[in-house]
């Protein structure tokens, strides 16, 4: 049971170029924190920072209180994930789940058990003599999470532990991992590329962009109050739609051709944006009580729900709408769309940051 | 090639059935005169089928040895020529392996050009390096010594290459996993890497064992006592004997004797030994 303190952390490459430019997060004990961002972000720097296997430029790395900036991975008492499983190949999976135990010094007899409750755990107690070559996707999936929970460390950290797996093992392992991680109580960083697993994953996200964290916070906290378009474009999906505002005289915002009035503000923001989430949307019998009128060019019917593309006057970008249910809504047809006014977003589009408006 | 053509089939039997006799027939030839007696082959011509003195000439070649040219029995030379082919092949998987180890997993300075070092030495093999390589084994008077007869071998250029590149498709992961593990330079060296050059170092024993049976000009250099003979070494002498004729069926029993163990090598080694060419078990 531990806290992971991260104090100003940065990460400077040999050739200067700067991966991570600061980052404090505190993660509580036994809670799961997901790190979320598109390639490249730095989420995976990071992760591998808090490992032990990246050095870190500046700043502190504290776990369970004490500062580990300069210790071995081995020393911090951490167990990792990979998103390759790195099972050793010539091991058996008792012996791939035995080895850092031996390393430690642990006796043959309690080896045993911890491996064979570790096994029953997550139902690999047949396959333990196997090598990982002769199991499959999610099989090996096991074994790496096994590796890391038989160790029973402070922390556990996970590199895209689902991404070599297919759609349907992923969610299943998802919702494992989840169990798992309340099961066992252990602190845990998370990171992945995709926000679904983030978002069903996590006590609480951290949303990073550019080697900069955009946005922490719970995730329906992410999901409700998104802190910037790139957090709000990246959270959610299909993604927030982006329209342009106008500005009329005192300060008026309204979507171009539309008379109704959206929100007010003091003329600090450069250019005003509307976000709003597909599942905000909602189609209206007439264009008079619409807020745009949609001119569909695509749908896509999941059963549940019909995704439904297209464009609106005056607006660059494609919008997307999401309906409960089926409709009977072809290519080419006009629809009168209205929004959600409890789940307007408003951002700038110069900085990208939240706008400070009236409604 | 999933074909069926009767006369390619044919056609293609009889291309390897005549390689295969190339090579086999002058071995055959060798065994047959190795059972003769000396009379049988005062004729001058090699006879096609096994003569009776097959347990005689083999027992006094391996016990006695030749006495006309004054060679040690074979079993001693064949014992040293062993001892120098294991100790070249282990001692240049060794170093090799170690610092291919270092090479690749170590950042050190002049790492580079260390490795640029080790393999200029591909230029270097003992034949040209011969004389200057005699007078530092002389001055360390390890002349008819077995350390004589192997260090100057052990550096491998070809090995260390070769483990070099196996371990650079080591992935990452691995030795991180390791490291999270608790595992050290050492232990990551012998728990991991290792198990995992498995192949890779039986078929570099293969070559290497071959390699240092095979050793002639180095072995006839640095060894002037009988007790340090090779075998290689020793089939030479039988037959440059001054003044008389070579006692051809003694030749031939001890040449057959030489290429028996680099031959049960690679019998017994083959499958590991293409393994380790072939593929890598990741």
């Amino acid at each position: 049971m531990a806290t992971i303190k991260i104090d100003g952390l940065k990460k400077r490459y040999a050739n200067g170029f700067e991966a991570i430019h600061g980052i404090d997060l505190d993660v509580a004990d036994g809670e799961l924190v997901v790190i979320v961002g598109p390639s490249g972000c730095g989420k995976s720097t990071l992760l591998r920072m808090v490992a032990g296997l990246e050095t870190i430029t500046e700043g502190t790395l504290s776990i369970d209180g004490t500062v580990v900036n300069d210790h071995e991975p081995g020393q911090r008492d951490i167990a990792m994930v990979f998103q390759n499983y790195a099972l050793y190949p010539h091991m058996s999976v008792f012996n791939n789940m035995a080895y850092g135990l031996r390393n430690r010094g642990v006796g043959r007899e309690e080896i045993k058990r911890k491996v064979a409750d570790v096994a029953a755990i997550l139902e690999l107690g047949d396959l333990l003599d196997r090598k990982p070559a002769q199991l499959s996707g999610g099989q090996r999936q096991r074994v790496a999470m096994g590796r890391a929970i038989v160790r029973d460390p402070k922390v556990f950290l996970f590199d895209e532990p689902l991404s070599n797996l297919d759609a349907k093992l992923r969610v299943q392992m998802r919702i494992e991992i989840k169990r798992l991680q309340r099961r066992l109580g252990t602190t845990s960083l998370y990171v992945t590329h995709d926000q679904v697993e983030a978002m069903t994953l996590a006590d609480r996200l951290v949303v990073m962009n550019a080697g900069r964290p955009e946005q922490i916070g719970t995730p329906m906290d992410i999901y409700t109050n998104p802190a910037s378009m790139f957090v709000a474009g990246f959270i959610g999906s299909p993604a927030m739609n982006f329209l342009a505002l106008e500005r009329m005289e005192g300060g008026r915002l309204r979507l171009p051709g539309s008379e109704a009035m959206l929100a007010e503000d003091d003329g600090s923001n450069g250019a005003p944006v509307l976000g709003i989430r597909p599942e905000h949307m909602r189609t209206v019998g007439t264009a008079a009580d619409a807020d745009i009128v949609l001119s569909v060019d695509a749908i896509e019917p999941l059963g549940a729900d019909t995704l439904v593309y297209g464009r609106a006057l005056g607006q660059e970008g494609e919008i997307v709408l999401r309906l409960g249910g089926s409709h009977s809504i072809g290519e080419g047809d006009n629809l009168p769309v209205a929004f959600d006014r409890n789940h307007l977003h408003f951002f700038d589009r110069a900085n990208g940051r939240r706008a400070d408006v009236r409604t | 090639m999933v074909e069926n053509r009767p006369f390619l089939t044919l056609l293609s039997h009889l291309i390897m059935i005549a390689g295969v006799a190339i090579v086999a027939l002058p071995v055959w030839i060798a065994f047959v005169i190795s059972t003769m007696d000396a009379t049988d082959l005062l004729g001058g011509v090699a006879p096609l089928w096994p003569g009776d003195q097959f347990l005689e000439n083999y027992a006094t070649i391996l016990f006695q040895g030749e006495q006309a040219s004054s060679a040690p029995p074979v079993l001693l030379m064949m014992t040293n020529s062993l001892i120098m082919a294991l100790g070249i092949a282990i001692g240049k998987i060794v170093i090799s392996i170690i610092s291919a180890y270092a090479i690749v997993y170590f950042r050190f300075p002049f790492r580079m050009f260390f490795f640029w070092m080790i393999f200029m030495t591909l230029m270097l093999p003992v034949e040209v390096r011969i004389m200057p390589t005699f007078k530092v084994i002389a001055d360390l008077n390890m002349l008819n010594s077995y350390a004589g007869l192997t260090i100057p071998l052990i550096a491998s250029a070809t090995a260390t290459f070769l483990f070099r590149q196996f371990f650079l498709t080591v992935p990452e992961e691995l030795l991180e996993a390791a490291r999270i593990d608790g595992a050290g330079p050492v232990k990551f060296f012998i728990d991991i890497l290792l198990p995992l050059s498995r192949t890779n170092i039986a078929a570099l024993f293969v070559i290497l064992f071959i390699y240092g049976w095979n050793q002639y000009l180095w072995p006839l250099i640095v060894t002037t006592e009988d007790s340090y003979y090779t075998v290689v070494m020793g089939v030479q002498r039988m037959v440059a004997v001054p003044d008389a004729d070579p006692i051809w069926h003694y030749v031939m029993t001890t040449a057959l004797l030489g290429m028996l163990p680099p031959a049960l090598v690679v019998l017994f080694m083959q499958k590991l030994f293409v393994k380790g060419l072939v593929e890598q078990e990741k």
